[in-house]
């Protein structure tokens, strides 16, 4: 295999996953937490496409897809979510949206 | 050979900047106070991924990434932000100081047990891969595995594009409900 | 002749059966007459077993029926069986004859009560119980029938169960009888084991080989289950209070039949008693103090059915006395001819109590001969019976049995001058109760309530002819046996039940003149303080008022040491243990959800914090074990 060798796309993997994770816990805004989700799926699917290569697989890169189809379902139903929260004019903030506490 | 040692670091070079532009974006999405921003980011993030999915021979679902991801999802979520309008600016973080450094804290933790077990080797599993066809990765591949292996994934990923569709709609619908009694309102 | 014998013993059973399906929808006299021709048709088939059993040869009366087996356990068979033999066949015709006597008797007077037909059902479940008992044919249904008769005289004992003095006195003598119930229960587990079987003859047999420790052990549980159901000392105080229940009750249960069981357990099981000759003095000996004691306490009775219960008591103690020395046929005549005067003098009074609307002291009575001249004939005939003056049933009996207890050793002999004791006392207040009810002026409360004669003709035929019947028998039903002349029920019994002793004809004599001249002498007395001069009666001594003080004994010896040791129960276990642990479990669990309930912040990003730091560590663990 030309370039570096799987290990290193594996490192930048786990970069994007730490990275979405950290937006995830840490922004307020729940569009941001979107996205910051979408940087950890990304970042699932680019491991799954290097293991793939690294096995000659195709499975990995099926999976893949089907993680992406999945993402975009998410991201539908999660924009609706922030839709219909705009319309009923609640704040746009994951900390104030805690009427299922115990 | 030189030409193969040229193709390497060509490889090399595209390789470095394309992790490069994908990890500096990525940092820049959860970091912008700015939405818009923070999507514009994620395009260029999800640009860099693909182009590392060429260097890893997948050919088709890099297509399949700059297409659906940032063709699609990406307008999507931008068409949100734009309807949202001022609604979607987000201070960066507060209330919970805590929680901010007790991210940081298990955020990190996991990504050094990550590298550190991929710079094990991980017990020898990652030191050679393995050689690969031509048709490797290609759409013929792709979709000869859809169909024949794979095909209870495809189906239920039909499956699951149908429910985020009807989701989706349901969500959107209840407001035309509360419009249209507003209209019976305004005949009677 | 088993043909007849289950026809007799499944008769009333039927009849309750009958009588509780049919319920409401038969008139309440219905049930009565269900009830009066089943107990009638049972004595008919009893007694067409007894011409059967006549033909046959003396060696040859004994059947056993069996019609299935109804306990299997290994090698320990029971079967449902049923002993035809010359005990059971006497006892058979004295249940279902007086029963039926009695029965019929009830249809007069229980008619116009709401519950009538509930009395007669369990009328009929009693006789039922009372023949399962005698024709048991192993000592397991023997002990099935003492255990029912027990539960019918509960639930006859508290029939008027509005009253709580009735339902107090119903639940006294059924934990009484529980007693001797786990006594015998404890003999026959004991029989079990060491003869392996519950059959008479198997246990008869096989009893010689026992060691005398375990004979005496069975030959005294038997004896505690007699003794409670026969309302002996020590376990005598529920029979006064069984008065409770309607008088034909306490005629039938409480005087006829069920309190004689206990006779006829010993009679049945003598072979075993006689192995453990102690135990059979002593059942001897508790017979005589009791028919002491009880004639003693009768002396100060004002309710009219108690003194005929204390009576009923000294009589049965003359039947222990009588059994316990050996003389089982003299006790099973006297138990017959009790049956007879007994249940005559209960249903007397249950007219007299019937004509004065209920009332039972004897201190309202007087005068009533005049006014029910029948009744007063009646209740002479069955006192003088009782009181053992001949030519009526009670001398034969009674006097037979003293003859036999002075034909025997010293301590027989010692019974035999209590016995004659006895006897003045029974006169003594058995006439004093006639005197004060029948004799003298009318007192204030007859002349206020005349007894009337009831208008509806099958009530007052129905308690006249059956009190008249036992009249003829209590006259003429002793003339049956005649003791060194004429002995047809000793020769009858003797295959069951050979008696130890045997009177010669002097002793009989000796003993017949005492008893008769003492009786004479308590009835002169008796005339003397009550009827001749009226005089006030000596004032009773507290120790007598209080029947010897038995009820509180009991009172301080069993109820209120479990009420203390229930409460201390209730202080140190109940609160703190039982129900401090299911309010500290309730806490417990209550604390925990609270606890759980914190971390429900309701934040999202509270929730996928722990979820990453929940992966950082499972991903730690991972590397740490590979």
């Amino acid at each position: 295999m030309l370039g570096p060798d799987t290990a290193a796309y594996l490192i930048v993997a786990a970069f994007l996953f730490t990275t979405g994770a950290l937006g995830v816990l840490v922004r307020r805004s729940p569009l941001i937490v979107l996205l910051s989700l979408e940087i950890m799926l990304n970042g699932a699917n680019l491991a799954l496409i290097a293991f793939s290569r690294h096995f000659a697989n195709g499975d990995g890169q099926i999976f893949a897809l089907a993680v992406m189809a999945v993402a975009a379902s998410e991201v539908v139903v999660g924009l609706g979510l922030i839709v219909a929260m705009a319309r009923k004019r609640l704040d746009l903030d994951v900390d104030k949206l805690s009427s299922l506490r115990g | 050979m030189i030409l193969a040692s040229a193709a390497n670091v060509l490889v090399w070079v595209v390789w470095v900047a394309a992790a490069f532009a994908c990890l500096a974006s990525g940092v820049a999405v959860i970091s912008f106070s700015n939405p818009f921003y923070s999507a514009l980011a994620l395009i260029g993030n999800l640009g860099s991924l693909a182009v590392l999915y060429l260097l890893l021979s997948a050919e088709f679902v890099a297509a399949a990434q700059v297409l659906v991801y940032a063709g699609a999802v990406m307008v999507m979520f931008l068409f949100v932000i734009a309807y949202l309008g001022g609604k979607a600016d987000a201070p960066w973080t507060g209330h919970l100081p805590g929680q901010t450094i007790a991210a940081i804290v298990a955020a990190g933790a996991l990504l050094v047990e990550i590298v550190l077990v991929i710079a094990g080797q991980a017990d020898g599993h990652l030191s050679s891969p393995a050689e690969i066809t031509d048709s490797f990765g290609s759409p013929a591949e792709i979709g000869r595995l859809f169909l024949t292996d794979q095909l209870l994934a495809f189906e239920i990923t039909s499956v699951i594009l149908l429910v985020a569709a009807v989701g989706g709609v349901i969500l959107g619908s209840h407001s035309r409900q509360e419009a249209s009694l507003g209209d019976d309102d305004a005949r009677a | 002749m088993n043909a007849a014998a289950w026809t007799c013993l499944l008769l009333p059973l039927g009849s309750t059966v009958l009588i509780t399906l049919l319920g409401g929808s038969i008139s309440r006299r219905a049930a009565g007459w269900i009830s009066t021709v089943s107990c009638a048709g049972a004595f008919a088939a009893a007694v067409v077993a007894f011409v059967v059993m006549l033909g046959r040869s003396p060696d040859d009366r004994s059947e056993l029926s069996t019609a299935y087996t109804w306990l299997a356990a290994g090698n320990f068979k029971v079967g449902f069986s049923i002993l035809t033999d010359p005990l059971s066949m006497f006892m058979m015709l004295v249940v279902t004859g007086v029963g039926s006597l009695i029965v019929a008797y009830s249809l007069g007077y229980m008619d116009g009560d709401d519950e009538e037909r509930r009395y007669f059902a369990y009328m009929s479940l009693f006789v039922f119980s009372m023949l399962l008992l005698v024709q048991g044919g192993n000592l397991l249904f023997l002990l099935i029938g003492w255990g029912l008769v027990g539960l019918s005289s509960y639930l006859l004992i508290g029939f008027h169960h509005e009253r709580p003095s009735a339902v107090a006195a119903a639940k006294k003598a059924f934990i009484m009888n529980a007693f001797g119930d786990a006594t015998m229960a404890l003999a026959f587990f004991l029989l079990i084991q060491k003869t392996g079987s519950l059959d008479f003859d198997v246990v008869f047999s096989r009893a010689d080989g026992l060691s005398q420790t375990v004979l005496v052990l069975v030959a005294l549980g038997l004896l505690g289950g007699a003794v409670a159901k026969s309302a002996q000392l020590p376990l005598q105080t529920w029979l006064p209070d069984a008065m409770e229940g309607p008088t034909p009750v306490s005629a039938l249960i409480h005087a006829a039949t069920m309190v004689t069981a206990g006779v006829y357990l010993i009679v049945r099981t003598n072979p075993l008693f006689e192995l453990a000759p102690h135990v059979q003095e002593l059942a001897a000996g508790l017979g005589t103090a009791t028919l002491l004691m009880a004639g003693l306490i009768a002396l100060v009775q004002t309710d009219i059915k108690r003194v005929i219960a204390y009576s009923t008591m000294s009589q049965i103690g003359y039947m222990f006395l009588g059994a316990g020395i050996g003389a089982y046929a003299n006790a099973m005549f006297l138990l017959m001819v009790h049956a007879f005067f007994k249940a005559l003098l209960f249903l007397g009074a249950g007219i007299v109590i019937h004509a004065l609307g209920g009332e039972q002291d004897i201190r309202r009575m007087g005068g009533l001969r005049k006014l029910m001249p029948k009744t007063w004939l009646a209740m002479l005939i069955g006192g003088l019976a009782l009181a053992g003056i001949p030519p009526l049933s009670g001398f034969f009996a009674k006097d037979s049995i003293l003859a036999a207890a002075l034909a025997g050793d010293t301590y027989d002999r010692v019974l035999f001058a209590v016995g004659i004791v006895g006897a003045f006392l029974t006169g003594l207040y058995t006439f004093r109760m006639l005197f004060v009810v029948f004799g003298g002026e009318q007192s204030a409360y007859v002349r206020e309530h005349p007894p009337h004669a009831g208008h509806d003709r099958l009530v007052n035929w129905s308690m006249g002819l059956t009190v008249a019947v036992l009249a003829v028998l209590a006259t003429f039903g002793g003339w049956i046996q005649f003791a060194g002349v004429w002995t047809p029920i000793t020769d009858w019994l003797e295959p069951v039940a050979k008696p130890l002793i045997e009177a010669t004809n002097s002793q009989e004599a000796v003993a017949s003149i005492i008893s008769v001249a003492v009786g004479a002498l308590g009835i002169g007395v008796a005339w003397w303080i009550y009827s001749a001069h009226r005089m006030k009666a000596p004032r009773p001594w507290a120790v007598l008022e209080h029947k010897f003080y038995f009820d509180e004994l009991y009172n301080g010896l069993f109820y209120w040491p479990a009420v203390a040791l229930a409460r201390i129960l209730d202080w140190t276990v109940e609160g703190p243990i039982v129900n401090g642990s299911i309010v500290g479990v309730a806490g417990l669990t209550r604390r925990t959800g609270d606890w759980f309930r914190a971390l429900q912040t309701g934040l999202v990003r509270v929730y996928a914090f722990a979820l990453a730091a929940g992966l950082a560590v499972l991903v730690l663990v991972f590397i740490a074990v590979r």
